[in-house]
Order: C-alpha cells, then structure tokens, then sequence
C-alpha cells in the first residue's frame, strides 16, 4: 500500500489493493484470502480497519466467508470482470481530466499513448 | 474500558491537567498527542494512581481504581526502569517474581519477536534494544490494558519498525493500549483514536479512520488545525 497517502481512508486503499490484484488475474477465483491480522502486519495497517476493509468486501461480493473457514475471491466472474472494468475507467477519467486542461486534440493524444505503450513494452520485454 | 473523567491536577500552583476526559476501549489503539509539557505523562501517572489527582474519576471497567484495578494495566514507561547490571534473564525473573499476571510463555515469544538474547546485560544493550526489552517487560503480562510512554523516543528507523509490528500482532489483541507518542507519522495507519492535549484540556478526540473519510485529513492535518 502507498505508505505517503495518509488522507485517503485505509479501508478504501485495502479495497482497491484488492481489486488491483483481481483485475490483474494475481488474484484467482475461489483463492484463499489472508486473516485479518496476516494483512494487518503485512500491510502494517490496524487490523480494525482490515477487518472493516474485509466487510465491505464482502458486501460488495468480492470476497466470501463460509463458517470456520478463511475469507476466499469470489468465484462469480461476472463480478470479477466488473472490477477490471471499474479499475479501467476510472484510470481513463483521472487521466482525461488531467490531460483536458493542456487541450490536446484526442489525436495527437492516442497517437502519444500508442507511442508510450510501445515504448514501455520493449523496456519490459528488455527488462 | 478506561475512563477519564473531568481529571484536575496541580503542581504548587501549577495546573497542568484542568478537566481532561476520554475513554480507551479494549481492541482499540488510543494515541495521546500534545506539545512537551502538556501533561501527556502526568496522565498516564494518574491512570496508574503514581500521582493523586485533585478532582475527577478515573474508571477501569466501571469501577474506580483500586488494587485489582491496577493490577489489570501495565504502564511502560520511556526509559527501562531495570538495573543496568542486570542481565535480560535477570530482569524477566525480578519481574516474574513481583508481578501476578506475568505471563512466561508470552515473555519468551516476545524475545523471539524482538529478536532479543537473554544473556545480554541491560547496561550493553544499545538504545533501540534497550527499548525492546522494557516492551518486552511490559507487554509480558497478561493484562488487558497497556499504557506505553514514548515508545519510539530516540530511537532509529528500523527499531522503530520492529516495535510498531506490535501493533499489529496477537500480543496485543483484544488489549486497550493508550500511547503517547511525538512520531506520529509511523503509526497513524496503526491507531484507533486520537486524543488531542492542550493547555490542560482535551482539545480534540476523533476516530483515526473518520478523519479521513469524512474530512479526507490526515491525521498530521488535524493536529496542524488544533495546534497552529
């Protein structure tokens, strides 16, 4: 978890790190999540508030618990797919929204994204 | 629960503390704030009777403190409080032999926490250790509540890391802890509840958590708006 950002609730940065981690398949359907406090140390974050994060979740369908057994990833892939989705327009606003006030035409802009894409994917491939 | 109510103390004619209130719940990790002199610690020796108060209540789960009460809250203060000739051993006997809810097994894994050897003579042990032991110490009795003062004073970043795993682990579950601290940014992803001192009072209690969802404030940025 992003150890500067202090202003956004920790429950909600556990849930995105959750969903981050599902829309890139790191995460399985059906895959056992760690307890409570396991996340809490790891993350070094109040177990209160993983167990809070662990809730919500659960109300959002992402995760499930059955009695005695430790939380596991939803196996509905229809909710699964949502996420990545979500996880994609939102990062599509954030960067709109950034990029609106340089009024670069939508062109330029694809063919600059298009152009970084390339880019970033030889550096990994040499990486 | 911890309760402090309307707590007055003088010294001479010094008021330090003028009505303080706020309550510490078990599970949940209260952080006292304030400016030096305060009376962060006078609060602490109050919750422990080390310091009579001149007016108020201080309730340990309901009821007003006395010799069981006590004996339910262990209190770490800033420095080891130990013989420095004393060996680690020695220390985790002296207290094995004058404290009720020492607890030998949880002693031993705190060791292993910290990564401690019990050979070691306290007078040896480098600042960061030293502080380890004297949590070690207090954190092997089986209490349910624990007062730590300044835990991390003067010491280095990675000391510092390993005590704030504390906070995360078993050996404080389901305890209260009340801890006064001047590093703030190490833990308040760790804290419940932030009670706020100034000139005596209680400036400002809040939930850690609310802060940011209601506010989108950091911790730090409150103490900003209190404080400046």
């Amino acid at each position: 978890m992003d150890r500067n950002n202090n202003r956004d609730p920790v429950y909600l940065q556990i849930i995105r790190y959750f969903k981050e981690k599902i829309a890139i398949g790191e995460l399985q359907p059906g895959e056992e999540v760690p307890s409570r406090r396991e996340l809490a140390h790891r993350m070094k974050v109040n177990p209160n508030t993983v167990q809070r994060a662990y809730k919500e979740m659960e109300q959002q369908g992402l995760i499930y618990t059955e009695r005695n057994h430790p939380s596991k990833i939803t196996t509905d892939i229809n909710a699964l797919g949502k996420v990545r989705d979500e996880l994609i327009v939102e990062a599509v606003d954030n960067f709109v929204l950034s990029v609106r006030s340089i009024n670069v035409p939508v062109e330029e802009l694809l063919e600059l994204v298009r152009a970084k894409y390339i880019v970033q994917d030889d550096e990994e491939v040499k990486a | 629960m911890i309760e402090v109510i309307e707590v007055e103390k003088s010294y001479g004619r010094k008021k330090i503390l003028k009505g303080i209130s706020f309550t510490a719940k078990k599970g949940e990790i209260t952080c006292l704030i304030g400016m030096n002199g305060v009376g962060k610690t006078t609060v602490l020796n109050a919750i422990m009777a080390l310091t009579p108060i001149n007016k108020g209540k201080i309730l340990i789960d309901g009821s007003p403190l006395d010799k069981t009460g006590l004996e339910k809250i262990t209190f770490i203060p800033d420095t080891i409080t130990m013989l420095p000739k004393m060996t680690i051993a020695e220390a985790m006997e002296f207290m094995n032999d004058f404290y009720t809810y020492w607890n030998q097994e949880r002693a031993n894994e705190l060791l292993g926490f910290f990564r401690l050897n019990r050979k070691d003579r306290i007078s040896s042990l480098s600042k960061g250790n030293a502080a380890k032991v004297n949590l070690m110490l207090g954190l092997a009795l089986d209490v349910d509540y624990v007062l730590m003062d300044e835990p991390f004073s003067g010491i280095d970043m990675f000391s510092r890391e390993e005590i704030t795993n504390v906070f995360t682990s078993h050996l404080i579950e389901n305890r209260a802890v009340i801890i006064t601290t001047h590093e703030v940014g190490d833990i308040e992803h760790l804290i419940d509840k932030v009670v706020l001192l100034d000139d005596g009072l209680v400036t400002k209690e809040f939930s850690a958590e609310e802060a940011r969802e209601n506010e989108g404030k950091s911790v730090i940025d409150v103490m900003r708006e209190v404080y400046q």
